[in-house]
């Protein structure tokens, strides 16, 4: 799926917001860039684990905890590849790995949502990268909010932070990405860390 | 790939000083699958990832007595977190100080064997001119033929948690945690 048809998909996901306040009780997150990033983990030659990270990760973060119910719209900005070798990102953005000329984004669209005393546990939806969708669950190993007072937005007011570490699996054969396979794994582990924030009234 | 090939022809060809010994066998250090990532939770909400991209070093196995010595120096001002404005504080005073303490050092001379393979490294880390003992247990261990170098790489993947307050890093504890557990990639060339 390219952006232009990607597009109608995140209008959607305002349309929404729009919908979700009517309802009263969802509630909006804005990601917070230092704190929204996906580390992935490939296993190299069966010996040892390449890591690097993509990110900040952007988009829409909508919340319904007591009607156990969630809207994520996730953009991944694959261009921002950093393992630490210049070259090796490099290469991971060519056409036959991230192709990030031709597909400079890859989404996550997920709203099957589901929560354990009030915190989200699993979330199941749409991964689409390189223009292929695929089904993906991300699963929380940790979740929890927060009240900050720091205050330090625009606003002043206090805000409400929720986040959390969430793990998914990808095939990245399934993705039509399949440069140097079997040496370097199929098995592509997502860490995705994400924090997201709302202002509280004062 | 070619200068991924070159820089580890280079590095190979450096060690190849290194006297030759009955048994044990030395590697040298391949930095472009050596990582030290290290995790740390953000207010009990996140987790924060960073690593440290500049590294060198030297390990000996000897798989028969299975023995062996590693010797890993971390150039603490490569740390990249993805935040600039969180790595300028990383390397300030508050936390790593890298002004004063420019490197980190793992030096470990006990090995422990699974059959042939390393599955865990006793030694001391050096971080903020403080040296504490350091485990590092191996979650896998591997060697191959890269068909590539023409060579054998060992290599793994390993991790402990430190105590940053024992290297006298106490900024901002308990709200920023005492634990920090490291994950540590390395692959290491046959010389």
């Amino acid at each position: 799926m390219k952006m232009s048809s990607m597009l109608p998909l995140l209008f959607s996901g305002l349309v929404f917001t729009g919908t979700a306040q009517a309802q009263a009780q969802a509630l909006q997150y804005t990601l917070d860039p230092a704190h929204s990033w996906v580390h992935f983990e490939v296993l190299h030659f069966n010996t040892s684990t390449i890591r690097g990270r993509i990110g900040p990760i952007k988009g829409s973060v909508l919340l319904d905890p007591a009607a156990g119910r969630g809207d994520v719209r996730l953009v991944v900005p694959t261009a921002t590849v950093s393992t630490g070798i210049a070259f090796f990102d490099t290469r991971l953005r060519q056409d036959d790995l991230l192709a990030s000329a031709a597909y400079p984004e890859a989404y996550f669209v997920a709203t099957r949502f589901t929560f354990k005393e009030g915190s989200v546990a699993t979330l199941r939806g749409e991964f689409t990268w390189r223009g292929v969708s695929q089904p993906l669950q991300l699963t929380a190993l940790r979740y929890a909010c927060r009240r900050d007072d720091r205050a330090d937005d625009k606003t002043g007011a206090p805000e409400e932070v929720c986040g959390g570490d969430f793990e998914g699996d990808v095939l990245r054969s399934e993705h039509g990405a399949s440069f140097g396979l079997p040496l370097v794994a199929n098995r592509v582990r997502l860490l995705v860390q994400v924090e997201g924030r709302r202002a509280l009234a004062r | 790939m070619k200068k991924f090939v070159l820089a580890l022809a280079a590095a190979a060809s450096l060690a190849c000083l290194a006297p030759a010994q009955a048994q044990t066998v030395t590697y040298t250090v391949d930095p472009t699958h050596t990582f030290v990532t290290w995790e740390a939770l953000h207010f009990g909400t996140s987790t924060n990832r960073g690593r440290f991209d500049k590294k060198e070093g030297k390990v000996e196995i000897d798989r028969t007595a299975k023995t062996g010595k590693v010797d890993i120096t971390i150039d603490m001002a490569s740390i990249s977190t993805g935040v600039a404005p969180f790595d300028g504080h990383l390397k300030s005073k508050d936390f790593f100080d890298v002004a004063n303490h420019p490197t980190a050092r793992f030096q470990a001379s006990g090995l422990s064997f699974d059959g042939t393979n390393v599955a865990a490294v006793k030694g001391t880390l050096t971080l903020l001119g403080k040296t504490q003992p350091v485990e590092l247990k191996a979650s896998r261990f591997n060697c191959y033929d890269n068909p590539m170098l023409k060579r054998e790489v060992c290599g793994g993947d390993f991790e402990t948690t430190i105590q940053r307050s024992l290297f006298g890093s106490t900024y901002g504890l308990p709200g920023i945690p005492d634990n920090v557990r490291l994950l540590v990639q390395v692959e290491a060339v046959k010389q």
